[in-house]
């Protein structure tokens, strides 16, 4: 009885010190310095030493590819260009521990851990839109990164998708073979795109688009108010292609070229997923008005912007056109309206007439230029 | 000399009879409801599309540009296709490309919108005669009024295929795409008539 007695109390310790540890670290958190969120404009973003923890690579090019080594590509680049990269083993730990499996993107949960607990001051998610190394090689990658902390946001957002043969030069002496050489061209192109864009040196990657990219039917709806700046949601599309991914591509697509635009502050797609996922939002045939109403709500986004993908093909070998057709639907949170629609479609040759001048090899390339053209219409017409 | 007279004579009245053949017009297949008010009609539904085509996306293709070649008019609002899908759904309509009357009714009680457009891709595909090709398309709207499920408006439209000049110099005719716009195009102008 004595024994039960004792045993009782020294529960009844444990317990009351459990209950105590909650409060204090509260309190702890109260009282210290709260930490900014990183942002493009906070001089620590253009700072050395910047602490980044590179994601696993998501694979969207539905085929195998040594996403090792491209990741370790990836954290090469960084040191060499002032970073510094969280240890692999503890990321690892990380998303062991946090049950991550979704490489795609971060959410407001994860991304304040991932500070937390690696002291990672933003993340690097690198996804694989394309991988060929039957000659002449091909390859895709799109590129961000988001800061770490209870408001992930993107800080830059790049991408490279290149052939082999897209200059081929004189007697085909530019060629590249390998597609070793040719991914590392790929990460040049992105990591020059990265520190001019933190040295301040270029603002906008963004040139004029081309007349033949514009969207061949589109509307826009008075309700818009041009060079006013939106907080837009970009849900993955519908896709009807044979592509596999091909709508999670487009819409990685549109939030780098919305982000480019400037008119428009893009929701992190990883934080638009999870509400999602929390909402079960199934868009079975499109996004309805009221799923609409409730996915612009949580997010406090002005505009959702969805859409359908028809056709994203590539092709293997020297002949042969990549082609993309897509349709774009924007909502607006006030009238509930679709305040955007539009259709596309190219192919890689259109407008080529002469020795394949101007020709477009993966239908990245291609979906770049068009998404681009619709942005540019979308936030300036 | 007379007969020279008359051969040149002939010549120059078969050339006037294809040219005047030329002038004719394609028939009318359209029909307008004369009772309807169609400038009543500000936002429209537009039902998946039925297919008789032996391409499976070809009616979600046809009905993508339907939708944004009606939108980009700016005279009518096209409700979006999720919220088609939701009432859709919401009223358990078995057959969505040929609603009932009733159907028609509680389905645009939901979406609010004024009338339903349904339709259907008969030939969505690569016609071949001999060594050449060209592509066709086929395809029929009806539109349904919101309140009786009544129909108001019927069109429908065939585009592309192949021609005297492809059958004499070769080619493969005019890209999908391009006859597709051609074909909605002209359905919206009758509808607009």
């Amino acid at each position: 009885m004595l024994l039960l007695g004792y045993f009782f109390f020294a529960c009844l310790i444990c317990l009351s010190g459990c209950a105590g540890s909650a409060p204090k670290t509260a309190l702890i958190i109260a009282g210290s310095e709260p930490e900014l969120a990183l942002t493009v404009d906070s001089p620590d973003y253009r700072a050395e030493g910047l602490a980044v923890a590179v994601l696993p690579i998501q694979n969207l090019s539905g085929a195998p590819a040594p996403l090792k080594e491209i990741k370790q590509s990836l954290i090469y680049k960084l040191q060499k260009n002032g970073f510094r990269t969280i240890d692999d083993k503890v990321l690892e730990r990380f998303m062991t521990f946090h049950r991550i499996r979704y490489t795609g993107g971060i959410d407001a949960d994860v991304a304040q851990a991932l500070r937390d607990e690696t002291k990672a001051d933003a993340v690097l998610i690198t996804s694989l839109e394309l991988y060929d190394d039957k000659y002449p090689p091909k390859i895709a990658l799109i590129s961000r990164l988001v800061s770490a902390g209870d408001k992930p946001a993107i800080l830059w957002m790049g991408n490279a998708g290149l052939a082999g043969d897209d200059s081929a030069g004189i007697l085909g002496l530019s060629l590249i073979e390998e597609a070793g050489d040719l991914q590392e061209k790929a990460l040049n192109t992105l990591f020059r795109d990265l520190s001019e864009r933190r040295s301040g040196k270029s603002e906008r990657g963004y040139s004029q688009y081309k007349k033949k990219y514009l969207p061949k039917i589109s509307y826009r709806s008075p309700v818009m108010i041009p060079d006013r700046k939106y907080t837009v949601a970009v849900l993955p599309f519908i896709n009807e292609s044979s592509r596999k991914n091909a709508g999670d591509i487009v819409a990685l697509h549109f939030v780098r070229q919305l982000r480019e635009a400037g008119n428009f502050e893009v929701i992190e797609p990883g934080i638009v997923r999870q509400e999602l996922l929390g909402l079960r939002i199934i868009m079975e045939g499109g996004m309805s008005v009221a799923n609409a109403s409730l996915v612009l709500g949580i997010l406090d986004a002005d505009l959702v912007l969805s859409g359908r993908v028809m056709d994203y093909q590539d092709y293997q070998g020297t002949e042969g056109s990549p082609q993309v057709d897509f349709s774009v639907t924007v909502i607006e949170r006030k009238s509930l309206e679709t305040v955007w629609s539009s259709k596309s479609y190219n192919r890689g040759d259109d407008g080529v007439y002469f020795f394949d001048r101007g020709r477009i090899n993966t239908a990245h390339a291609i979906t770049s230029e068009m998404t681009r053209a619709v942005v540019e219409l979308m936030a300036n017409e | 000399m007379l007969m020279r007279e008359k051969n040149i004579f002939k010549i120059i009245l078969l050339l006037f009879i294809v040219f005047l053949m030329s002038c004719a017009t394609a028939k009318d297949t359209s029909y307008h409801d004369p009772n309807m008010d169609f400038a009543a009609i500000k936002t429209v539904a537009v039902m998946p599309f039925e297919n008789f085509s032996r391409d499976n996306l070809a009616a979600d293709r046809v009905r993508d540009v339907f939708i944004n070649m009606l939108l980009s008019t700016g005279e009518v609002y096209v409700i979006p296709t999720g919220e088609v899908s939701r009432g859709v759904v919401l009223v358990g309509i078995t057959n969505p490309s040929a609603p009932s009357a009733e159907e028609i009714v509680k389905f645009t009680g939901i979406v609010k919108a004024d009338a339903v457009i349904t339709g259907a891709v008969k030939e969505y595909e690569t016609v071949r005669s001999g060594t050449t090709s060209a592509n066709v398309i086929s395809m029929s709207l009806i539109m349904l009024e919101a309140r009786t499920g009544k129909i108001v408006w019927t069109a429908s439209s065939t585009k592309g295929g192949i021609n005297t000049l492809d059958r004499l110099f070769g080619g493969g005719g005019e890209p999908m795409n391009d006859i597709t716009e051609k074909a909605v195009n002209e359905l919206i102008n009758t509808f607009f008539k």
